[in-house]
C-alpha cells in the first residue's frame, strides 16, 4: 500500500445564502487518496460535487463556509491552518484546481507569463524573472503549447489553448493533488481527449502526484481514473474502483446512475437505459434518514427514518445503504 | 408577467422609488384643491417674500376683532429681544468692554443675556475714563431707549374721518392685548414664499411639476415609439435596413443630444416653442438608447424556437411581433421609458436655463422657474426658496425614477443580482 | 493600477508574430506568413484595423455633424434671412449697417442659389474657419468670439470631468468591494446626486460657498477690471474663480461614474478568473487590482458615451457663474437671437465632444488587449 496523499474525514461545508439560510452542500464526506492514484467523482448536477472540489482546497470564502471535519494533505492537517497560511503554503503547491469554466479562468487583461509570475511569487517571493520564465517555458513545451502563448493575453488564445494554458498554470508548482472540475465539458471530443491525456501525462511524469476528476460523464471516468466515488445530495453514497463501479454498482443510486448510461463493453451493451424517477432532495431541508429513500425502489419504511452510515465492504469498497452487500445482491437478483 | 410584478413589489429599490414618485403625483393632484387659484397670479408686491405665514395687519387692528388680555411672563423681554437692533447690541458690547468686561464673555447674538449683563452693569452716572462726553450721552440715550421698551405705554389706533380727514381715536393697544388667529379672515400661508414677481412659489412649483412631467411623458412616449419601431425593424428585418438604422444610431450616440436640442429649439424660434413642442423636440433627440436595447433583444429573440415555430405556423408579421416578440422586450422598453422621462425633465430644465425652454407665460415648468429665479438673481438676493425647492424637486423626481429603473434592472437582468 | 499602460512599440512587433506550432486553426494570426509584405502584416494587425476604423468613423461623424448643423435651421419654415434681418434690425438703427449685414449674409449663405450650392459654400467657409459675423456683436467674427471662449470651457471642463471620473470610479470600486458598509450610502447618494442637474448644484454651491461663507468669488472667470495677461495676480484670480465651477462639475460627474463602476466591479468580482486566482493563492489585494483594472476599461468607453451629456450639463452650469466660456456665450447668443453665433457654438461643442471621444477610443485601444482580437470577428 502506497503513501496516502490526501485524507478527508467527515468534511462538512455549507453555503450561506443571501437569505441567511444554511445549505450543506458537502455533508460527512470521508475518503483517502493514495499517491499515484486518481479518483473520479460522479453525480447529477447540483449534488455538490463541484462544491466538494472547492471545499477540498481548504481555503474558504463567502458564500462557502467550513463547518467541520478535517483535510490532511501529506500528513499536514490544513483544516487547522490559518487561511493566509493555507493560501501561501497549500494552494498551488499542495493542492491545485482546474476550474469548470477554464475558458474564463484567466484574467483577460494580464499576460499569461505575468499571471504565472504572480502565482509563483506567492510561494517564492524571491524567484527571479528568468527562473520563472524558464520553468513556464519548460512546462509549456511539455504540454505542447507554443512559448509565444506566454506573452499573450488570454483573449488572444483559442479555446483549446486556453484550456491547456490553465492546466499548465495550475500545475506550475507541481501540486501533490490536482482537482479537475469538469475541465473538458465545454470542449469538443478531440480537445477533451487531449486534456485528459495531458493530465495523465502530468501524473506519469510525476509533476502531480494524484488527481481528483469531477464529471457527470461516467464513461469518461472509466477511461481516466482508478477509482470512482458517487455523490448524491451532498453525501458520498458509494466508493470503489472504476471497474467495480461501472460493472458492479452496489448502491441503488449508483446502479440507477450507471443504468442511465451506455458503456460499450460486453455485458452492459444490452442493459436497458433506465432513468431514476423523482428529483434530488432540496439541500436546504434534507430529508430524515437515507437521502435517496424517496426515489429508491428498494426502500423500506425504515430507510426514511434511520440515519444511514457508510459501511466498509471488502475490496476497499464503501457504500451508504441500510441493506448489506448480500441483501443488495439478493434484491438485484430478483429482477 | 404576474410573477415579475410580484418580484417588483418585493424589490426594495423599486418600491422606494415608486412610493416617492407616487407621493409627488398625489401631492400635486391634491394640493390645488386645498389652495385653489391661478398659480401664476402675482399676489405679492414685494419681490422674493420669504416663506412664512402672513396675516393681514388691517384685519388685526380692526376694532371689531375681540381683544383678549393675556399676561404672559417674559413677553416684554421677548419683544425687546426681537426688536433690539444689531447696532444697539454692538454699542452695548462696546460699553461693557470699555467698562472692563472681557470681550469673549459677551455674545451679541444672545440678546437675553446681553440685556441682563447690561442691566446689571450699566450705571448712567458712571463716566468711564477717557470717554468723550458725546459718547457718554449717547450711551445714556441708548439706555433710556432700552428701558423705554419695558414701558407698557399703549399705542393708539386712529382712523381718518371719512368727511373731515381728522384722525379719530379708535382704540388703545397695550402690550397685553391679544387676538385669536381664527378671528382674522385674511391669513396667507406661503410655505415657500414668493418669487420675484410675487407669485406663490409652492403653487407654482406644484403646477410646474405637473407640466414638467407632461413634457417628460410626451418626450418619453415619442422617444419610446420611435425607438421601439426602429429597433424592431432593425432587429427583425436586418440587412441594409439594420445597417442604416445602426449608422444613424451610432451617429446620434456621439453627436451630443444637447447640441441637437439647442439647434432644434433655437431654429423653431420662441413663437413655436410651446410646452408640447418642447416635449416633442426632446423626444426626437433621445430615442437612440431605446432603439439599441430593442434591437439587441429582437436579434436574440429572432431565432428562438417559439418565434421560429410561429413563423413556420404561418402567423402574420404583426402577430409574431405582438405575440412572440413584444412581451419579451416589454420590460426593457418600460425601463428605457422611465429613464427617458427623467432625462427629458432634466433636458427641459437645461434648455430653459439657456432661454430655449417653452416660451409661455401661461404655465410654469421646473426649468422656467429656475430660469426666472436666475434671471432675477435669486441666489444673489439670498432668496433660496426661489431656486432650492426647484432643484430639490428635479433631483427627487429623477432619483425616484432612477431608483425604479435600477430596481427593475436587477429583476429583469438576473446577472446583475448580487 | 497594477500594470501601467504598455508602450505600443513593445507590443505590436512581437505580438503579431504568429506562433508557428500552435496548431490552432482558429487563431487568425496563423495566417500571417513570413513572405507577406510588411504592409500586408501592418494592415492585418488588429491595432491598425482598430485605429483605421476609429479614424474613418471620426471623420464621418464630423461631416455628419456639419451637415446637421447646416440642415436643421433650414428645415424650419420661412425665409431664414428675413428672420435674421428682423432680429438684426431690432438692435441696429444705422441703415447702412443693416444693409451691410444683409449683403454679407446673402453672400455667406448664398441663399439665392440652389441648396446644393449653398451646402458647398457653407463647407468651404467652414474649412477656412469662417463661421460668419455675429449679429449681437457686429462686426466681430463668430470664430473670434468662440476662440476666446473655448480655452475657458476646455480648461474648466476637461480637468473637472476627468477628476469626477477618477473620484467616481474610486468610490464605485469601494462600494463594490465593501458592499455592506459603503453600498448602503454611496449607492443611493450617487443616484440622488446624479439626478441633480449640474446648474442646480452650481447654484447651491454658489449660494453656500460664495454668498454665505464668502470663500470664493461669485461670478466670472477672473476679477472684473483685470486685463487678461500673464501675471501672478491674474493667475491667482483665475484659480480663485475656478474652484466653484470646477467642483460643481466634479460633483455631478461623480454620481453616474460611481454607479457604473460599482456594477462593473460587482460583475468582475463574480468573474471566473477571480475565483481561479484565489485558488492559485493570489492574495486578495492583488486580485482587487486585477478586478478594478478590468472594471475601469469599460468605464473609459462609458466616459466616451456620457461625455456629450456631461458637457451639455457643464456648459449650462457655466452660466450660473457667468464663466467666460461657451455656455455664457451661448446664453447671450440665444437671448439676442444671434443665429451665426448659436450655430457656431453648437458646431464647436460637437467637434470638441467628437474629438474627446476619438481620443478616448485611441487610449482605450492602447490599454485593453481585447480590442486587438475583437477586430477579427
Amino acid at each position: 500500500m502506497s503513501k496516502v496523499i490526501l485524507e478527508v474525514n467527515n468534511l462538512m461545508t455549507k453555503y450561506i445564502t443571501r437569505y441567511k439560510e444554511n445549505v450543506y452542500a458537502v455533508n460527512d464526506v470521508s475518503f483517502k487518496l493514495e499517491e499515484g492514484r486518481s479518483v473520479g467523482i460522479a453525480g447529477e448536477s447540483g449534488c455538490g460535487k463541484s462544491t466538494l472540489a472547492l471545499s477540498l482546497m481548504g481555503y474558504y470564502f463567502p458564500p462557502l463556509h467550513y463547518t467541520s471535519g478535517e483535510i490532511i494533505i501529506d500528513g499536514r492537517k490544513i483544516t487547522d491552518m490559518k487561511p493566509d497560511d493555507v493560501r501561501k503554503q497549500v494552494l498551488g503547491t499542495e493542492i491545485a484546481y482546474i476550474p469548470q469554466a477554464a475558458m474564463n479562468a484567466l484574467n483577460p487583461t494580464r499576460k499569461v507569463i505575468k499571471f504565472i509570475e504572480d502565482v509563483i511569487r506567492v510561494h517564492d517571493p524571491k524567484a527571479t524573472k528568468k527562473d520563472i520564465y524558464d520553468l513556464a517555458q519548460q512546462r509549456f513545451e511539455l504540454l505542447n503549447l507554443p512559448k509565444e502563448a506566454l506573452h499573450k493575453y488570454s483573449v488572444e488564445l483559442s479555446g483549446g489553448m486556453k484550456q491547456r494554458t490553465v492546466i499548465a498554470v495550475s500545475t506550475i508548482l507541481s501540486p501533490k493533488v490536482l482537482i479537475a472540475d469538469e475541465p473538458s465539458s465545454a470542449l469538443d471530443v478531440t480537445s477533451q481527449k487531449m486534456v485528459i491525456k495531458m493530465i495523465n501525462d502530468l501524473m506519469d511524469l510525476g509533476i502531480i502526484k494524484s488527481m481528483i476528476f469531477i464529471t457527470h460523464e461516467l464513461p469518461l471516468l472509466y477511461n481516466v481514473t482508478d477509482d470512482i466515488m458517487v455523490m448524491y445530495a451532498a453525501q458520498l453514497v458509494e466508493t470503489g474502483t472504476a471497474d467495480q463501479m461501472i460493472f458492479d454498482p452496489l448502491h441503488p443510486y449508483s446502479k440507477g446512475l450507471m443504468g442511465s448510461i451506455l458503456v460499450p463493453e460486453d455485458g452492459t451493451r444490452e442493459a436497458k437505459i433506465t432513468a431514476i424517477p423523482g428529483t434530488p432532495p432540496n439541500l436546504k431541508k434534507p430529508p430524515e434518514g437515507c437521502r435517496f429513500a424517496e426515489r429508491c425502489k428498494y426502500a423500506s419504511p425504515q430507510c426514511k427514518v434511520l440515519n444511514v452510515e457508510v459501511s466498509h465492504l471488502d475490496n476497499n469498497r464503501k457504500c451508504r445503504c441500510l441493506l448489506s452487500e448480500k441483501e443488495l445482491r439478493e434484491v438485484y437478483k430478483d429482477e | 408577467m404576474k410573477n415579475q410584478i410580484k418580484q417588483l413589489l418585493k424589490s426594495g429599490k423599486f418600491m422606494v422609488g415608486f412610493i416617492v414618485f407616487m407621493s409627488i403625483l398625489l401631492f400635486i393632484t391634491i394640493y390645488p384643491f386645498f389652495v385653489p387659484g391661478n398659480p401664476l397670479q402675482m399676489i405679492g408686491y414685494n419681490s422674493f417674500i420669504p416663506p412664512g405665514t402672513y396675516l393681514s395687519l388691517y384685519d388685526a387692528v380692526n376694532p371689531n376683532v375681540f381683544v383678549y388680555t393675556l399676561r404672559i411672563p417674559g413677553a416684554a423681554e421677548a419683544r425687546i429681544v426681537n426688536t433690539l437692533p444689531m447696532s444697539d447690541r454692538e454699542a452695548m458690547r462696546d460699553w461693557l468692554v470699555r467698562a472692563g468686561m472681557p470681550e469673549a464673555a459677551i455674545d451679541i447674538y444672545d440678546p437675553e443675556t446681553l440685556l441682563a449683563l447690561w442691566n446689571a452693569n450699566y450705571d448712567p452716572d458712571e463716566r468711564i475714563e477717557g470717554m468723550i462726553l458725546a459718547d457718554h450721552r449717547a450711551y445714556q440715550r441708548l439706555n433710556n431707549r432700552i428701558q423705554g421698551m419695558f414701558d407698557a405705554s399703549a399705542l393708539r389706533l386712529y382712523s381718518a374721518d371719512p368727511e373731515t380727514g381728522e384722525p379719530q381715536f379708535q382704540a388703545p393697544i397695550t402690550d397685553t392685548d391679544y387676538i385669536a388667529l381664527s378671528d382674522i379672515v385674511n391669513i396667507r400661508r406661503l410655505p415657500l414664499g414668493t418669487d420675484n414677481f410675487g407669485r406663490d412659489m409652492l403653487k407654482q412649483l406644484v403646477q410646474a411639476i405637473g407640466v414638467s412631467l407632461r413634457i417628460g411623458l410626451i418626450a418619453g412616449s415619442i422617444a419610446t415609439a420611435i425607438g421601439l419601431l426602429l429597433g424592431l425593424v432593425a432587429g427583425y428585418v436586418g440587412g441594409w435596413v439594420d445597417e442604416i438604422i445602426m449608422f444613424i444610431c451610432n451617429l446620434l450616440t456621439v453627436i451630443p443630444g444637447f447640441v441637437l436640442l439647442v439647434l432644434l429649439a433655437f431654429s423653431i424660434g420662441p413663437a413655436g416653442r410651446s410646452v408640447t413642442i418642447v416635449g416633442i423636440v426632446i423626444g426626437l433627440t433621445t430615442w437612440v438608447w431605446t432603439t439599441r436595447a430593442v434591437r439587441s433583444q429582437v436579434l436574440s429573440l429572432r431565432n428562438r424556437d417559439h418565434v421560429n415555430l410561429s413563423k413556420l405556423s404561418g402567423h402574420s408579421l404583426p402577430r409574431i411581433v405582438f405575440k412572440d416578440i413584444l412581451p419579451y422586450i416589454a420590460s426593457y422598453v418600460v425601463m428605457a421609458f422611465i429613464l427617458q422621462v427623467s432625462g427629458a425633465i432634466l433636458a427641459e430644465a437645461g434648455l430653459s436655463m439657456l432661454g430655449l425652454g417653452p416660451s409661455t407665460t401661461e404655465v410654469a415648468t421646473l426649468g422656467l422657474m429656475m430660469n426666472w429665479a436666475m434671471s432675477f438673481s435669486a441666489h444673489i438676493m439670498g432668496a433660496w426658496w426661489a431656486y432650492f425647492p426647484v432643484v430639490f424637486v428635479i433631483a427627487l423626481i429623477s432619483f425616484s425614477l432612477n431608483l425604479m429603473n435600477t430596481g427593475m434592472d436587477q429583476i429583469f437582468n438576473p446577472q446583475l443580482r448580487d | 493600477m497594477s500594470e501601467p499602460v504598455k508602450n505600443p512599440d513593445d507590443k505590436i512587433p512581437d505580438d503579431f508574430q504568429a506562433p508557428k506550432n500552435s496548431g490552432d486553426s482558429d487563431n487568425p494570426n496563423d495566417e500571417s506568413d513570413i513572405s507577406t509584405s510588411s504592409w500586408e502584416r501592418f494592415r492585418r494587425n488588429g491595432y491598425t484595423r482598430y485605429y483605421t476604423k476609429r479614424t474613418i468613423w471620426f471623420l464621418v461623424t464630423l461631416v455628419a455633424a456639419a451637415i446637421l448643423n447646416f440642415i436643421l435651421p433650414r428645415l424650419m419654415p420661412g425665409d431664414p434671412l428675413a428672420a435674421i434681418m428682423q432680429r438684426v434690425a431690432v438692435g441696429l438703427h444705422d441703415a447702412e449697417q443693416v444693409r451691410a449685414i444683409y449683403y454679407h449674409y446673402l453672400q455667406l449663405f448664398g441663399l439665392d442659389r440652389p441648396v446644393i450650392e449653398q451646402f458647398f459654400i457653407y463647407f468651404g467657409n467652414l474649412f477656412r474657419g469662417d463661421l460668419g459675423l455675429s449679429f449681437s456683436r457686429f462686426p466681430r467674427p463668430v470664430s473670434d468670439i468662440i476662440s476666446n471662449a473655448v480655452p475657458w470651457t476646455i480648461g474648466l471642463q476637461l480637468p473637472a470631468i476627468l477628476t469626477g471620473w477618477i473620484i467616481g470610479n474610486f468610490l464605485g470600486a469601494i462600494a463594490a468591494y465593501r458592499r455592506r458598509i459603503f453600498d448602503k450610502i454611496v449607492m443611493p447618494a450617487s443616484l440622488f446626486v446624479s439626478g441633480i442637474p449640474a446648474f442646480g448644484l452650481a447654484v447651491i454651491l454658489l449660494a453656500v460657498f460664495a454668498l454665505n461663507l464668502g470663500w470664493f468669488p461669485v461670478t466670472g472667470g477672473y476679477e472684473i477690471g483685470l486685463i487678461p495677461h500673464f501675471s501672478w495676480r491674474f493667475i491667482s484670480s483665475i484659480i480663485e474663480h475656478y474652484h466653484l465651477p470646477f467642483w460643481s462639475i466634479v460633483l455631478i460627474s461623480i454620481g453616474g461614474q460611481a454607479l457604473g463602476m460599482r456594477s462593473m466591479s460587482i460583475y468582475e468580482l463574480n468573474a471566473d478568473y477571480v475565483r481561479y486566482s484565489r485558488f492559485m493563492g493570489i492574495k486578495d489585494s492583488k486580485i482587487v487590482r486585477y478586478v478594478f483594472r478590468n472594471a475601469m476599461l469599460p468605464q473609459v468607453t462609458g466616459l466616451a458615451l456620457s461625455l456629450g451629456t456631461m458637457m451639455g450639463g457643464a456648459i449650462v452650469a457655466e452660466i450660473i457663474f457667468s464663466y467666460p466660456g461657451l455656455g455664457t456665450a451661448l446664453l447671450q447668443a440665444v437671448r439676442e437671437g444671434d443665429y451665426p453665433l448659436v450655430s457656431g457654438i453648437t458646431l464647436v461643442i460637437t467637434v470638441m465632444v467628437l474629438a474627446s471621444v476619438f481620443l478616448l477610443e485611441i487610449i482605450y485601444g492602447l490599454i485593453d488587449p481585447r480590442v486587438k482580437t475583437t477586430q477579427y470577428e
